[in-house]
This record gives C-alpha cells, sequence and structure tokens, in this order.
C-alpha cells in the first residue's frame, strides 16, 4: 500500500477491492472482485451464445419455442439491464454495507462444486441448444426440450452466480441495499416495454418532424417537394422519405435517461424546482435538432453530395447533436446560477484554475473520437478523411507535449511480448466472430489514383501504431486505472492496482471496439497489467502498438480488410 | 467519477435499447458519442480548483 493514501481519504468503500495494492502482495478476492470475474464469465458465455443462437429462427415456431424466439433477446437484455442497474446504485448508495460484505466474501473460498455444477448446466444448455435452434426435435419433445433448455440456462447462471458469491451473501446483499432490487427490476421492466411499445408512438412523432423540417427548408430551397401521405421531403433533385424511426423517439429517450439520471446524482448541486425546466428544454433541444438533422441531410443531398447525406451524415449527426444538447445540460446544470446551488468562482480565479491534469490524459483521445465523428459525417461509403484522426491527435500531443515529460516513455521487450500476445488472441476472436465479413479493399481505395491510396494508408497506419496507442493508453490505463482509486490520481504511480480500476478501464476500452468487444476487454486487461508490472506507459503504449503494427502488416499483407473499417 | 460513470452505464443500456429497434444506429458510433461524452464531462469536472 502506499503510504501518502490512506484508506480514510478514500472517497467511497470497498476497501478490499479499492485499496491501490502491489502484483507482489497477495491480492484479496473481495466482493468485487469476485463480480468482476463472474461478470467475464457470463459475458464470455453470452458471447458464444449470441453468435451461435439466433432467435429469428424460433419466431415462426409456436408453443414455448416460438414464445423463447419473440422474447429471449429481451429477456437476456432485461437480466443485464437489471445487474449494471442494481449493481452500479448498490455500489454508489450502500458502499458501507458492501464493504462488510466484501469482507465476508474475502475469507470464503469459490465454491468448486457449484463450479462444477455450473459447467454441467451449460453443456446441457449447448447441447439443447443444438437440437432446439437447428430443429434437430421430434415435434412432440420440442416443448419439453423448450423446458429443460430454459432450466439448464437458469440453472446455469444460478450455479455460476453461487459458485463466487455464496447465497447467504446473495440475501444478504438484497436486504442490506433495501428496494433497491425492486426498482431496479420496475426500471428494467419500464425500458423493455417503452422499448418494445415505442414504434407505435412513432407515428404521431413523425408528423411533427415531417412540418418542423418543411418549415426549416423553407428559408433554403424553393420547390419543396412535401407528401404528408408518404412522408416524402425534399427537392426535385433530393428527397427523402422521413421514416417513423427517425421520428426522433430514440434521441428523447436518451436524453431523458441522461437528464433524469444526471438531475438525481447531482441533486445537491441542482436547485429545485427550477433544475426541472432542463428536461422539457433538452427534450424539446434534441427534438429540434434532430429535425434541421433532417434538413441539413435534404440540403446536403440537393447540393449533390446525396453519397454523404445518406452515409456519414446521416449516422453520425444524430450523436452529434446528442451530444450538443447532453454537455449543454450539464454546462447549464453548474454554471447558470439560478439553477445551481454551486457557488461560481470569480473570473480571475477561473482563469487561474487551468491546471487541468485530467485534459492532459484525456484530450488526445477525446480528438480522435471528435476528428473520427467529422470525417465521417462528410464521408460517402469511404472515410477518405481518416487522416484527420492522426492529425488531431498529433497536433493535441505537439501542443501538451511539456505536460508528457514527466512521464516514463522508455520500454522494455515485455510491452512488445504483450503486444504479440494480444495480436494473436486478437486474430483468434476475429477469426471466430467475423469470418464471412468481407475482406477485399474497399471498391473506393481501389479506384483511387496510386498517391492517393498510399496516402491514406501510410496516414492509416501511422494512426495505428503512434497516436492510437499513445492516446488511448494515457486515457485508459494513464488516467481510468487510477482515477478510480482517487480524485488525486497524478499523485499516485502507475504501478497502483485496484480490481475495480482494472475491470472499468478494461470494459470501457472493450466497449469501443464494436463486435470485437471481447477481445477488447482481454486486450485492456493484458495493457493495463503491462502498466502495472512495469510502471512505465511507454511499456503499455508498445505493447499497444505492437499489437496495432502487427495488425496493420496482417491487413495489408493478407488482406483483411474488415479490421480496418 | 463514480456518478458519470453509473450514468454512463444506464446511457449505454438506453442506447443499445435504440439500437435493438434502430438498425440505422452503429454500435461503433454509439460507443463513440458516449466516450466523447463522458470524457469532455471528466475534463469540465476536472479542473483544479
Amino acid at each position: 500500500m502506499h503510504s501518502h493514501l490512506s484508506t480514510n481519504k478514500l472517497p467511497r468503500v470497498l476497501e478490499s477491492d479499492r485499496t491501490p495494492i502491489q502484483l507482489t502482495h497477495h491480492p484479496s478476492f473481495g466482493l468485487l472482485t469476485r463480480l468482476l470475474f463472474l461478470a467475464i464469465l457470463f459475458a464470455a458465455e453470452l458471447l458464444v451464445i449470441s453468435v451461435w443462437l439466433d432467435n429469428a429462427a424460433l419466431v415462426a415456431r409456436g408453443g414455448l419455442i416460438g414464445f423463447i424466439g419473440g422474447w429471449g433477446a429481451w429477456t437476456v437484455r432485461g437480466i443485464v439491464g437489471f445487474a449494471v442497474i442494481f449493481l452500479t446504485f448498490a455500489y454508489l448508495k450502500s458502499g458501507t454495507a458492501l464493504t462488510q460484505i466484501s469482507r465476508q466474501a474475502a475469507q470464503i473460498p469459490v465454491s468448486r462444486g457449484f463450479l462444477a455444477a455450473h459447467l454441467f448446466a451449460m453443456v446441457t444448455f449447448g447441447s439443447l441448444s443444438w437440437a432446439l435452434y437447428g430443429n434437430h426435435t421430434a415435434p412432440f419433445f420440442a416443448n419439453l426440450s423448450a423446458l429443460i433448455w430454459l432450466v439448464g440456462g437458469a440453472s446455469g447462471i444460478t450455479f455460476g452466480a453461487f459458485s463466487l458469491i455464496p447465497f447467504t451473501l446473495w440475501v444478504r446483499l438484497v436486504r442490506e441495499t433495501g428496494w433497491l432490487s425492486a426498482y431496479a427490476l420496475l426500471a428494467v421492466g419500464s425500458a423493455c416495454a417503452v422499448g418494445s411499445c415505442s414504434q407505435a408512438l412513432w407515428k404521431p412523432a413523425v408528423n411533427l418532424t415531417f412540418s418542423l423540417v418543411k418549415g426549416f427548408l423553407g428559408p433554403f430551397v424553393s420547390g419543396i417537394v412535401a407528401d404528408p401521405a408518404t412522408m416524402n421531403l425534399g427537392t426535385t433533385k433530393f428527397s427523402v422519405e422521413i421514416a417513423p424511426q427517425c421520428s426522433g423517439f430514440e434521441g428523447v429517450g436518451l436524453i431523458l435517461a441522461f437528464g433524469v439520471v444526471w438531475l438525481w446524482l447531482f441533486r445537491r448541486e441542482c436547485r429545485f424546482p427550477q433544475a426541472l425546466i432542463l428536461i422539457p428544454a433538452g427534450v424539446a433541444g434534441i427534438y429540434l435538432l434532430n429535425a434541421m438533422r433532417i434538413a441539413a441531410l435534404i440540403l446536403i443531398g440537393n447540393a449533390g453530395a446525396q453519397q454523404i447525406a445518406l452515409g456519414g451524415f446521416h449516422s453520425q449527426a444524430g450523436w452529434m447533436a446528442f451530444n450538443v444538447v447532453a454537455l449543454g445540460f450539464s454546462i447549464a446544470a453548474r454554471r447558470i446560477p439560478w439553477l445551481t446551488t454551486r457557488e461560481q468562482p470569480a473570473k480571475k480565479l477561473r482563469a487561474r484554475s487551468s491546471d487541468n491534469p485530467t485534459a492532459t490524459y484525456l484530450l488526445p483521445f477525446l480528438s480522435i473520437i471528435i476528428a473520427g465523428m467529422a470525417a465521417q459525417a462528410v464521408s460517402g461509403d469511404f472515410e477518405w478523411l481518416y487522416p484527420l484522426r492522426f492529425l488531431a491527435a498529433a497536433g493535441v500531443l505537439w501542443i501538451l507535449r511539456r505536460k508528457y515529460a514527466g512521464l516514463d516513455w522508455k520500454f522494455g521487450w515485455f510491452g512488445p511480448a504483450i503486444g504479440i500476445l494480444v495480436f494473436a488472441m486478437w486474430i483468434a476472436i476475429d477469426s471466430w466472430l467475423n469470418s464471412a465479413s468481407n475482406d477485399a479493399m474497399p471498391q473506393a481505395l481501389i479506384d483511387a489514383s496510386a498517391p492517393i491510396r498510399m496516402t491514406w494508408i501510410v496516414f492509416r497506419t501511422l494512426s495505428a501504431v503512434i497516436t492510437v496507442p499513445i492516446a488511448e493508453e494515457l486515457a485508459f490505463r494513464g488516467f481510468v486505472l487510477r482515477r478510480v482509486i482517487s480524485p488525486d490520481f497524478e499523485a499516485l504511480p502507475l504501478q497502483s492496482f485496484t480490481w475495480m480500476g482494472l475491470g472499468i478501464s478494461s470494459v470501457a476500452f472493450g466497449l469501443l471496439h464494436g463486435n470485437l468487444w471481447f477481445a477488447g476487454i482481454l486486450a485492456g486487461l493484458l495493457y493495463a497489467w503491462t502498466l502495472i508490472r512495469r510502471g512505465r506507459i511507454g511499456d503499455a503504449v508498445a505493447a499497444h502498438a505492437t499489437t496495432n503494427a502487427l495488425l496493420a502488416g496482417y491487413v495489408l499483407i493478407f488482406h483483411k480488410w474488415h479490421l480496418w473499417l | 467519477m463514480e456518478k458519470l460513470l453509473g450514468m454512463m452505464f444506464l446511457l449505454i443500456g438506453v442506447s443499445a435499447v435504440a439500437m435493438a429497434t434502430v438498425p440505422e444506429i452503429g454500435v461503433g458510433s454509439a460507443g463513440s458519442a458516449i466516450a466523447l461524452l463522458t470524457g469532455t464531462l471528466l475534463v469540465i469536472r476536472g479542473r483544479k480548483k
């Protein structure tokens, strides 16, 4: 343990999981560690199931099998959602109780009996899945097989949960968190119901969107073509059908979720009831921006860039609008004196408080995301402006270069060795998940002149090997891994280790890698291990850069272009 | 940090529901957008006082 970080200075509890430890110490397997192992076990099994099984094949069949086909995916979403909500809020609100449970859990060994029962149940579940989804069962036994299949899956989850955390501790966890389990169940039930019923609300919403878009187009183009019956709207040169799912309802749902949770979590900073006005303001803001997005899309198409309008702009502009409204919401909630109880710093003081270590570690990564969203928004079927990502990150790293001078950028053999291991793992998982992917070089790149093609490939490779590893290692390993332990994260050495930090940084890193999220989590764990073991950011960057360099070679030599697109 | 992370987990859940009903919403763009929002909020709240 580091002498300058006493336990009583930690903002929250779960000491056995949150207190930084050195790898040379024997780690304490408290509640959080066990939950992390359980999450990894279930995530791996869920990954196999989701790749292997296709519920659409069951929907047409009647009885219990048809019911599974129709509700199976919603049930899985519900279970995952309940677990996430319950554990997140249990951690936020019942820290003291969790600490006691964690200490108790650390003294109890993992139950090998329940672990064996879990494996047996999952093997049964897998065998019956083959029969059920492959339609290998006789009609008479089909529903009975489906029932045993359901029992097998439920038993697998239960035995797995009991193998790491005994029944008595689960009971205590539910009891100590009061009504939280009921609230989480209610929240998940409502979310699933709203999600499945929201299509009924699309029709009235799309009529309003149609009128707004028509109004926004008026000042910019003459001869608007508008047919409310078919929802076709545009000009004589370019028009679109405003589909019900483009009504803006999803954006409203996201802002509602963001706004309600923000006001609840930061309720001490908010001045009520005035702050409640932010909710309708946010909803109105996202709805108007969605209509503006569709109007802009039509104007871009009308100007001749139809591929851009229907390609990158269509998918990126919605997320940009959401970020603008959500950030506007949070800034208004903190800065407008009428809405907040926070004391506003004087202007001079604010100017002097520009030292922001969080920005130092996160800005290169954020610059890549912003450049990527902008580049995709102005792209058709191919992201020609990918070099923007490299230039943006290189620019930020150059501007902040003095701030990074104190970090140790040296590296030894260990980092590249881990990089090779991650590369092998990545290729193995990708080959399994994406065997049917299109591996050919994109047609746009083939059709380009040789200098343009080479320039794009050079910038894509430089980005993968230099700026992305530096930016992502600074953000996930340099910042998140330590920021979870203490707000004053820079005061902690890079070797500081907690299971919480390891889990959060690796899961967040993995979620950014699309359908290779599981490979991303494993890669995050290995890069974090590299940093913790060697204590130098240079080793983690070297590991990441080695993986990306090998992947670049793999893409270019073996024509596996899906890995880059 | 804990509050922001809790909020972002919920947002990921809501966007997962949105992605299930609106196939045009890409998983990659959703992840980038939520990462950008989380990172920007952390930078805003991370200024030393």
